[in-house]
């Protein structure tokens, strides 16, 4: 008994969490390009338009939800659900301090990739299910960066994992009490952050969704709260993006020359926030300033240069590491 | 990217190879590939690119039939804009006519007041006074930077791009407020009239112009950096969208898209009005004829525009800013063609009169609509995603080319 | 600006042509073939030594007997204009000289629906601006109608 009402406050915790982030990083993007593009972002609903987000995620709850006659009825209601529970169970693994997390699992590293490798399925699910051409190009350009990125985004991360020896998100963390890894895995985390933005349809990234060219996408079909899943679980998964970069390059919840006994008990998911929203801002930045690549040339960043300069980075961390165990012998 | 000299459509490095045009080699939009099943059991999937869609410039309609991401076949549905400004101009004053063109390509209104205004002025044989003429090239090239800005943010936002749209928009900002002082108006300016223009510069203009000028060349480098120099977007536009020589005069091409696949014909310079032939500028050029020469043509036409409001401000004269001309124009019966260089082109007015007050024919020659038949005719072929490029990069604007 | 009407009548002439009024007006130089002999004009201004092979615009006037198409050219290399004229009866037919000329493709279909007529050997006839059922709007017997609709009102 009590191990199930402890694993549903963990749900319900890490669910709040995602809303809250999601209200959070709209309002986010929203003022952060505003001020990019020289304008001011929401100012009319609440101070700075703070309220801006709360109101549009009531319209999204009372908007009428039209349902196209062409549609492929399963399918259509399951993609949001089937885009929205991965990004949920992302968090599962994410360590906002040694203890706080939602579960300490000893492949979190693999858990996330694994599970928010599902989200393309739910997208392509949209897009097919939809009887729409947008949504059909949209969801097809979704797997197809999907396929190609995944790769050269979990080969980014495996030399951290070499020098750590540990798919444990905590021992990552734990690892980097020295030095944070982005300094010795500084193109390593060239490489993540850019398969990132891809696995994220980040501008200049933002294929499946690409509004000049294929209107809303995969979602061009969906209203209401199917869309505000769909837009949430986007906002959620930017998220557990930044976080795992915080975690596998910047230290995660620690800070330099300071122990963490001095920072419990808020001190480190506060920091850990902090981290991953000055990453999140640079998605943003990214956003506001670039055009987007087209199609081919995705296609080929990914297996031309991406792939190979992984293959390189990993075979120079393996044997730096292997040099570096010898010489301490 | 080429500057040129005064002469330069004899110019001996680049030969116009006229006749030598063949149609059949040419991929018409027109003859499309038959839309089924072909020999990998793929289908065609035929997509309306608008009327409403984010990046078609009003209310253009590409139906595009794309082999997976590739345009087989491209065809331009128009019309959405029609609002019938040729047969309303015969039901119009000769002075009235300056708001239809407004109405017309409504990115630069300056431009179609001139045009038919020349075009009724050489009806009525009227001695326009030289501050008018100073006035209309200050008000075209003014005009020019701020239709250029709308290109040039548009153009990005095809291309995928978002912050400098409003970037461009911040700058066309103050143009309009300069262009709303003036005139009155800041889109549909009825500005120009035959014989001269509406009202002297108000006082103030020409400090607010230098004002802006002098931000505007910070501004406009900005700007070259922000899209030109990023180089996703030079991906995007270098070798996309190549019209050739040959094809850019088939296809009757004007303006900036002309210059830029190598070919020097400038009305500003090659038949001039206002006060062009006292101007000192140059006419940027580019030979290779893609989407990036386009770019480069047009921010350098920026340049030169602002290079010449400069010159403008400084070379007022005194005098009268219009002509005495009749509350009712009655030309004698006849006909007159006159031509402007409008941002988009070569903008024609070909005036008819019968003698009444109002003209008997107007037609006027859209340069966007030749515009739209090259890309129609260049998109088979490329990607989705370059068909949208290709149809920003030539700057299209549909109230003009419905009329 | 304007070329030398000889000299247009003479290259006419010898590309076969014979038939052609050349005339010198106000607006420049205006040629006026009949409709048969139209292409023949076109291909030898186009082929000539006059080499007008640009094509500023097409249009066509209702001059109250008939409907009169000008083509209006320009030679680039000479720096010269020409203007073509034929006229074509009512609810005629008129051929596309879109092989010659691809500018005219979508003026064409213009002037097809506006004035009524029939546009023959065109890749794609269809109505450019308006819907179909329209009448013919630039014919001087179709009256705009605002008038009487705010009158009705």
């Amino acid at each position: 008994m009590n191990m199930i009402l402890v694993a549903s406050l963990r749900v319900i915790a890490a669910l709040g969490l995602m809303l809250l982030n999601g209200v959070v990083l709209i309002y986010m993007l929203r003022k952060v390009l505003g001020h990019l593009h020289v304008r001011l972002g929401p100012m009319n609903v609440g101070w700075h338009g703070v309220l801006q987000t709360l109101n549009d995620v009531l319209k999204l709850l009372t908007k009428e939800d039209p349902t196209p006659t062409n549609v492929d009825k399963v399918l259509y209601f399951m993609a949001p659900a089937i885009v929205f529970v991965p990004s949920l169970a992302a968090y599962a693994a994410l360590p906002f301090s040694k203890t706080w997390a939602i579960s300490n699992l000893a492949t979190g590293l693999l858990f996330t990739f694994a599970i928010m490798s599902l989200v393309p399925l739910g997208v392509l699910m949209a897009g097919w299910s939809s009887s729409n051409k947008w949504s059909l190009l949209g969801g097809m350009r979704a797997v197809g960066q999907q396929i190609a990125y995944e790769v050269p985004l979990l080969l980014s991360a495996l030399p951290i994992v070499l020098m750590v020896g540990s798919l444990n998100l905590n021992d990552i963390v734990a690892a980097q009490d020295r030095v944070w890894f982005f300094i010795p895995q500084f193109p390593a985390l060239l490489l993540f952050f850019i398969a990132a933005l891809v696995e994220l349809n980040q501008t200049p990234f933002d294929m499946s969704e690409a509004e000049s060219e294929l209107v809303a996408g995969f979602a061009s079909e969906y209203s209401a709260m199917k869309f505000g899943l769909l837009f949430l679980s986007e906002f959620s998964n930017m998220f557990v993006m930044a976080a795992l970069i915080v975690t596998l390059f910047f230290g995660g919840w620690s800070l330099p020359f300071v122990p963490a006994e001095m920072l419990t008990p808020i001190g480190p998911p506060v920091i850990f926030m902090i981290k991953t929203y000055l990453i999140i801002f640079c998605f943003m930045w990214i956003r506001g300033t670039f055009p987007r690549v087209r199609v081919d040339q995705l296609q080929q960043l990914g297996w031309k240069v991406l792939l190979p300069a992984n293959l390189v980075w990993l075979f120079v961390t393996g044997l730096a590491v292997k040099v570096i165990e010898a010489v301490a012998r | 990217m080429t500057e040129d000299s005064r002469l330069t459509v004899d110019a001996p490095d680049a030969p116009l190879a006229e006749g030598s045009y063949v149609p059949a080699a040419l991929p018409v939009g027109l003859r499309r590939v038959p839309s089924g099943v072909d020999e990998v059991s793929t289908e065609h999937l035929v997509v309306n690119f608008g009327p409403q869609h984010p990046s078609t410039h009003g209310v253009l309609r590409m139906i595009i039939e794309a082999d997976g991401e590739e345009v087989v076949g491209a065809e331009m549905s128009i019309g959405y804009l029609h609002r019938g400004i040729e047969k309303l101009a015969e039901h119009r004053r000769y002075n009235a006519l300056g708001t239809l063109m407004d109405r017309g390509d409504y990115v630069s209104g300056i431009h179609g007041e001139l045009a038919v205004a020349l075009a009724t002025e050489a009806l009525i044989e009227v001695e326009v006074p030289e501050k008018a003429h100073w006035i209309r090239s200050l008000m075209s090239e003014v005009n020019r930077i701020a239709s250029h800005l709308v290109w040039y943010g548009t153009f990005g936002l095809d291309a995928g791009g978002m912050g400098q749209f409003l970037y461009a928009v911040r700058d066309r900002e103050m143009l309009l407020d300069i262009l709303e002082a003036v005139s009155g108006s800041r889109m549909m300016f009825n500005y120009i009239r035959p014989g001269g223009v509406l009202a002297d510069l108000p006082q103030g203009t020409d400090r607010k112009l230098l004002e802006f000028l002098d931000l505007f060349d910070i501004h406009i480098e900005e700007h070259d950096q922000l899209l030109g120099g990023n180089e996703i977007f030079q991906s995007r536009v270098h070798g996309v969208g190549v019209i050739d020589k040959e094809t850019a005069i088939a296809f009757g091409l004007t303006g900036a898209n002309l210059r830029a696949s190598g070919v020097g014909f400038d009305v500003r310079r090659d038949r001039p009005y206002a006060a062009y032939d006292k101007l000192e500028f140059s006419v940027p050029m580019a030979a290779e004829g893609d989407c990036w020469a386009r770019y480069a043509v047009r921010m350098e036409e920026m340049r030169q525009s602002a290079r010449m409001v400069r010159q403008c401000l400084e070379g007022m004269p005194e005098g009268d800013f219009t002509a005495k001309v009749p509350k009712v124009l009655r030309p004698p019966a006849g006909e007159a063609y006159a031509a402007v260089e409008s941002p988009r082109g070569e903008w024609g007015v070909h005036v008819v009169s019968d003698g009444t007050e109002s003209p008997y024919r107007l037609r006027y020659r859209p340069p966007a609509l030749f515009a739209l038949q090259v890309v129609e005719a260049i998109m088979p072929g490329s990607l989705i995603a370059d068909a949208i490029v290709m149809a920003g990069s030539v700057d299209l604007v549909l109230g003009e080319i419905d009329r | 600006m304007h070329p030398d009407v000889t000299a247009i009548t003479s290259a006419l002439r010898a590309a076969g042509v014979t038939s052609v009024e050349v005339e010198q007006t106000s607006l420049g130089v205006i040629v006026r073939p009949q409709v048969p002999e139209l292409a023949a004009v076109l291909s030898a201004l186009r082929d000539g030594s006059s080499v007008f092979t640009f094509m500023v615009d097409l249009f066509g006037m209702d001059t109250g007997d008939a409907v009169e198409l000008t083509y209006h050219l320009r030679s680039l290399s000479r720096d010269e204009e020409i203007y073509v004229r034929v006229s074509v009866a009512y609810d005629g037919a008129f051929t596309s000289v879109w092989e010659a000329y691809p500018a005219a493709l979508m003026p064409e279909r213009e002037i097809a629906e506006m004035f009524g007529l029939t546009l023959q050997g065109h890749p794609n006839p269809k109505r450019l601006l308006t819907t179909d059922g329209l009448d013919p709007m630039l014919l001087k017997r179709i009256e705009i109608r605002g008038a009487e609709e705010v009158r009705a009102r």
